[in-house]
């Protein structure tokens, strides 16, 4: 009897303390996410494609957004960007595929450091009306020019590499190159420059007195999120086969904004849980009903009303401490 | 180890600092005291780099520091506090101390080498000396007033300065954390041999800790001296001691 007690309080502690892991819920998550293919259909796994495309500019806006805390209205213009450079470079030129996967961050993280130049030099609402006008620019420039970049009628029939043909092995190519990137950004934001890019975002003056200067550092911090914006924009034109103008239009920024709200910004993983619930609920009602966009207004709403710090926010700060009562000694 | 010279800064039609010198000498112990609009928090934010001004130099230990942007003169070796604690709310005690440390060590830029277990050493000292050892898991955001203003001296000396500038660092404090900071400046100071300067309203802080006064009024220095000379000296007392007397 005694010996059957303990082996249960062994077992209930195991639970208790795997549960609370992260990194094993995150390999359970990522082990998930690779054998998903064999038990649902394509439908479903390009629907799951586009959810790990927008996690990803949901990441690369956030360290912005979140990390530094620079409000950018505009982060579909550099996502266009990354697009339209492999789809164009595709389309265009003979180079290898893997070239042009890496020119589109390139691209975006160069129009970055150009659009970033001009606006760290505003704060607040004006730095976010500078990205926003930025973006529109971008937008005009494929929207106009026809010759190169096909107007409204977009950038099509770019060649792709065979492997990624089927919608399977295209998944499993975005799932891996999302995977990277989001590693990549997670030790990026808990690095000595990461934590630097929190203390502006909590207080630029002090960062300042600090040593610091600021600009420069939302500077990098710019470029970067422009990188990784890139990444998310070139394996969505790989994904879908085909670019418009409207990648870079300020309603895809919002759609990124949104993303980030959602699924909280200040947790890493926030964007990623936003995106999956996003995009699910975008498409699930978008399916009963045309105006998908007033239910898009009315979870903004409840989002800045109820859930300032996003899904993720509300599990660490209302449900985890539930789960786990010795939160706060182990941290 | 600095001097002002000649400094002016005006807002609109009003002379905040008026043709101000003023020499601080190295390890001296100063505290400027004057009444409220006196110039003094302006004077702070002209030597820090907040502010630019209209005339005059600033020297510090032989170099021109005047227009000069606030991070690099943090960097020549001039740390400060502020009059209102400022300080990184969401981030732990811990880290509003290690972040300053990568910026004085200049390792703010490693993009790629996991920040959590770095300088942890430096940090736990520093959090020691200014007693926020146990509360260094907090976010810094909840912690009491008075150990704000303990989280945002330590900040301070984290990007290891010559000169600290500590703007009313006793402001809305109760009578015993007054006492405790005081001491902790006093000995903090004297043990890393720093040159401290120091706006206050307390006279007692004043008196207690300063063996230099400046006496600020109306943008313009109208006395310098040891405690004792202020106490002794007629105008000043006219000025600005005259109210404090109960």
């Amino acid at each position: 009897m005694m010996e059957h007690e303990i082996m249960r309080e062994i077992i209930q502690e195991f639970f208790k303390k795997t549960l609370t892991l992260r990194l094993f819920w995150l390999s359970t998550a990522v082990i998930l996410l690779f054998i998903l293919p064999l038990f649902i259909s394509t439908a479903y796994i390009s629907l799951i494609s586009e959810m790990l495309i927008m996690a990803l500019a949901g990441c690369a806006l956030n360290l912005m957004m979140g990390y530094t805390g620079m409000v950018s209205f505009g982060p579909a213009g550099l996502y266009a960007v990354g697009a339209y450079t492999t789809a164009l470079l595709l389309k265009k030129t003979g180079i290898p595929f893997a070239a042009t996967m890496v020119a589109g961050p390139i691209m975006a993280g160069l129009v970055g450091a150009v659009v970033g130049w001009f606006c760290v030099r505003r704060t607040a609402v004006y730095f976010a009306l500078l990205t926003l006008a930025f973006a529109q620019i971008i937008w005009t420039i494929f929207f106009e020019w026809y010759d190169f970049t096909g107007g409204d009628d977009g950038t099509v029939g770019f060649r792709k590499p065979e492997l990624l043909l089927s919608i399977n092995s295209s998944y499993y190519f975005i799932l891996l190159i999302v995977i990277i990137c989001l590693i990549l950004l997670w030790i990026i934001v808990n690095s000595p420059f990461g934590k630097t890019l929190q203390a502006i975002r909590e207080n630029p003056v002090r960062t300042e007195f600090i040593g610091v200067n600021v600009k420069r550092y939302q500077l990098y911090a710019f470029i970067i999120s422009s990188l990784f914006l890139g990444a998310a924009g070139s394996l969505f034109a790989v994904f879908s086969g085909s670019v418009f103008p409207d990648y870079a239009h300020w309603i895809k920024s919002t759609d990124m904004i949104v993303i980030c709200l959602l699924g909280g910004m200040y947790n890493f993983l926030g964007p990623v849980i936003g995106s999956a619930v996003y995009i699910f609920l975008s498409k699930l009602i978008s399916g009963y009903t045309m105006y998908w966009m007033l239910f898009l207004g009315i979870i903004v709403v409840f989002l800045v009303l109820f859930m300032r710090n996003g899904i993720a926010g509300f599990i660490s700060h209302k449900i985890a401490p539930l789960i786990q009562e010795n939160k706060e000694t182990e941290k | 180890m600095i001097e002002v010279e000649g400094l002016t800064k005006s807002f609109g039609g009003l002379t905040a600092i008026d043709n101000v010198y003023l020499k601080f000498k190295k390890r001296e112990l100063s505290s400027i005291i004057g009444p409220n609009g006196a110039g003094k928090t302006t004077l702070f934010n002209l030597i820090t780099g907040h502010l630019s001004p209209d005339q005059g130099k600033i020297i510090f230990n032989g170099r021109d520091i005047t227009n000069l942007p606030p991070h690099e003169i943090s960097r020549v070796g001039i740390g400060r506090s502020f009059q209102r604690q400022n300080i990184f709310p969401r981030l732990s005690t811990f880290e509003n101390i290690q972040i300053a440390l990568f910026s004085a060590k200049h390792i703010n830029g490693k993009l790629f080498s996991q920040a959590k277990n770095m300088l942890r050493d430096e940090t736990d000292e520093i959090l020691e000396s200014v007693g926020l050892t146990d509360k260094k898991l907090m976010q810094a955001g909840y912690l009491a007033y008075g150990d704000q203003k303990r989280l945002e001296i330590g900040i301070a000396l984290a990007i290891e300065p010559q000169l600290l500038l500590l703007d009313e660092p006793t402001a809305g404090m109760s009578p015993r954390e007054t006492i405790e900071i005081t001491k902790l400046i006093k000995k903090l100071v004297k043990k890393r041999g720093l040159t401290l300067i120091f706006i206050e309203h307390d006279m007692d802080i004043v008196f207690g800790i300063s063996e230099k006064v400046k006496v600020m009024h109306q943008g313009r220095i109208i006395f310098e001296g040891t405690p004792k000379q202020v106490k002794a000296n007629a105008e000043v007392q006219k000025i600005y001691l005259g109210k404090d007397k109960k």
